[in-house]
């Protein structure tokens, strides 16, 4: 008995597939910028050993790179409201994104801050600037520079992870995948034209990072 | 017959025409320094002689193994050809000694007994008979340099070519091996050497040729060049080096 | 309502990482060997097997794990074959291994300076001989630490089998936490479970890392 292919039933469905796109790409931006922002306060942190944060950043960088992305969200969403603490599943995937993507954007951002040559930093200093100057004005925009490639990598890396979020009912595109073939039972064609749509947004996140990253940082850089 | 015989050479690198019609005979024993400013070509020259790069027309021989335009199957031309570079390129997982010995167990299929004799005899041509089971990063410049030729003379080719062997050393260990290449060419070894050392090029050369713009601008005897180049350029070159 | 006791707890979860355990080796095993094939065809001379392990390659990085496995459990149900989420997990988690480790070692073989390549070349060896003699041999040297560090995606990457029903540490949890309305605790220990595999191997990457920075070459 051959199996008949039956893509167009998963197109019936456009609008809950449209819909689930939008979110995954709103739940990767708020994971990539919170993420970014928390990587760039570790990272200096760690590079520059400012006690206590360093080993604070430490033990939460090794914490999260040691542990399922899925375990942490289950331990955010479920975990968390025994403590008392009230989430729902959108704040629970967004809080879990922007944890995890920290955690690796502050071990990649330290690397390219601890390459800053030691001379720009001596030449900066004998110009009498304070830290805060010298990290912001010499040190920053090299490193991160240096380093976009990786993190742009990570980003897409935690938005191809984000597909977990459908575990906790947050209505990503998987969930809508998930949804979709408990309706049209074709189980497989929804979810291979799901994975070409992951396939397809991966290519344009980093595509869109790689030249807003040029745009941002190598102007300030120069 | 000459031992190496280049033929209307042409070589472009996208569009920059690189080689522009190089005509060269070179007789067995012959030392050939090849002279210029970077850019002139001399480089790739001596890279298509055992086809490290290709060539777009014209045709090179070397001891009746001739190869043509974009050939591929190169092994042949290879056993013929020792190649000796800048960056020395000596294997850092493998000893002095195994470095020297890989190419004949491997390619020649000598019994070990035999490549190891060998290489300690190359060792000691190069004056590092004690050096056999030292990795390179355990050795100077100029000790790994050395070795780099002992591995090619293994092969026992019938040229050995020399890109540039010591620009990448520290001043002081130029003339260690300057003076294994002077020997070399005492036995009566062939040598085609892309070279800055100006001084060497003159007391050791049998042939003098100076590129200049892709072309062979002036070839001949090195004293007679020096003492009396027949070119502006050539004229400049030489004081610019000294 | 807590008739499971915290030793109940811990001695399913034990039993679970067990699993995970053994996923995470066959994985990494049937995927290095896939990778090996994956790193041959990506450095291949000619241009259609290296095309073909760059897709390959370009696929399972460009994709969700969590897709690569639904389209394997359901796609093998679709030509009539019963695939146990055992099977499907194995399969899946080998393929996205091999595509991952193919590409990390090409990455190293690329490493390798091309005065080495050149330097084979001019002593007339082949190029299988000097990918024996000369390139494998320091590429591999340059590939431990990253392949170690590999093996931590990998066993992380198991628990999102658990989505497929393959019960192993996270699944376990998951049922553990529904039985004993404990998930604080339960999740908890599923994370220190997994921290507990994956830190070593963490570890361990970083220090093969810094010995091969900090030494010579052999």
């Amino acid at each position: 008995m051959a199996y008949a292919f039956d893509f167009s039933s998963v197109l019936e469905y456009r609008e809950a597939l449209v819909d689930g796109t939008l979110k995954t790409l709103g739940l990767t931006a708020i994971g990539a910028v919170f993420g970014l922002a928390i990587g760039i306060l570790g990272a200096v942190s760690r590079a520059w050993k400012l006690a206590p944060f360093d080993r604070i950043f430490a033990v939460y960088v090794e914490l999260i790179r040691n542990t399922p992305f899925l375990v942490q969200l289950f331990f955010i969403f479920f975990g968390l409201p025994s403590l008392g603490v009230q989430i729902n599943e959108w704040q629970a995937a967004i809080l879990a994104m922007v944890i995890n993507l920290g955690a690796y954007s502050t071990e990649i951002i330290r690397a390219g801050i601890e390459a800053t040559p030691k001379g720009q930093i001596e030449a900066a200093q004998s110009l009498a600037m304070t830290r805060a100057q010298l990290f912001r004005h010499v040190v920053l925009p090299p490193a991160l520079l240096k380093v976009w490639p990786s993190l742009c990598s990570q980003v897409v890396i935690v938005m191809l992870g984000s597909s977990v979020c459908s575990q906790i009912a947050a209505e990503e595109l998987t969930f809508a995948a998930n949804f979709i073939q408990s309706r049209n039972f074709r189980a497989f064609e929804t979810y291979f034209v799901v994975t070409g749509m992951y396939f397809l947004l991966a290519l344009a996140v980093r595509q869109v990072m790689i030249q807003a990253g040029q745009r941002l940082i190598a102007r300030r850089a120069k | 017959m000459a031992l190496v015989h280049i033929d209307a050479l042409h070589k472009h690198f996208g569009s920059n025409h690189v080689l522009k019609g190089i005509d060269l005979d070179i007789e067995e024993g012959q030392v050939i320094a090849l002279i210029g400013r970077s850019g002139s070509g001399k480089s790739t020259l001596l890279r298509t002689i055992n086809g490290l790069e290709s060539f777009d027309d014209g045709c090179i021989e070397v001891d009746g193994e001739r190869i043509h335009p974009h050939e591929t199957d190169l092994r042949a031309l290879r056993q013929k050809v020792g190649m000796v570079f800048q960056q020395f390129n000596l294997f850092p997982h493998l000893t002095a000694g195994q470095n020297v010995m890989l190419a004949t167990r491997v390619v020649k299929k000598m019994p070990e007994q035999e490549a190891i004799d060998l290489a300690k005899a190359m060792l000691l041509k190069v004056g590092l008979q004690d050096k056999f089971d030292s990795y390179p990063d355990q050795l100077s410049g100029g000790q790994q340099q050395r070795v780099a030729i002992a591995r090619a003379l293994a092969m026992q080719p019938r040229v050995l070519l020399c890109d540039e062997i010591t620009s990448a050393l520290d001043p002081e260990l130029v003339n260690e091996v300057l003076a294994v290449v002077k020997n070399l060419a005492a036995e009566g070894i062939t040598l085609i050497m892309v070279t800055h050392e100006m001084r060497f090029a003159r007391e050791v050369g049998d042939k003098l040729v100076f590129m200049y713009q892709g072309r062979i601008h002036e070839a001949g005897d090195p004293q007679e060049l020096f003492a009396n180049p027949q070119t502006p350029e050539l004229a400049s070159f030489i004081g610019s080096i000294n | 309502m807590n008739d499971i006791s915290t030793w109940d707890i811990a001695r399913n979860l034990l039993d679970g990482a067990l699993w995970t355990i053994g996923l995470s080796l066959t994985a990494f095993i049937l995927g290095g060997l896939a990778g090996l094939v994956v790193l041959f065809a990506r450095i291949a001379k000619s241009p259609l097997p290296r095309r073909l392990a760059q897709g390959y390659i370009e696929i399972f990085q460009g994709t969700p794990l969590l897709m690569q496995l639904f389209i394997i459990f359901f796609g093998g149900s679709l030509i009539g074959l019963e695939i146990s989420p055992w099977i499907a997990a194995a399969l899946g988690l080998t393929l996205f291994t091999s595509a991952y480790l193919g590409e990390i070692w090409r990455g190293c073989v690329e490493a390798v300076s091309k005065g080495q390549w050149e330097a084979s070349a001019s002593l007339a060896m082949t190029h299988v001989e000097q990918m024996r003699h000369v390139i494998l041999p320091q590429a591999l040297r340059i590939a431990i630490a990253p392949t170690v560090g590999f093996s931590v995606q990998v066993v992380k990457g198991t628990a999102v089998t658990s989505i497929i029903g393959f019960v192993e540490l996270t699944k376990t949890g998951s049922m553990l936490a529904n039985a004993t309305y404990q998930p604080f605790l339960v999740f908890g220990l599923v994370a220190l479970g997994y921290f507990a595999l994956c830190y070593p191997l963490s570890a361990y990457s970083r220090i093969l890392e810094r010995k091969i920075h900090g030494s010579r070459a052999h």
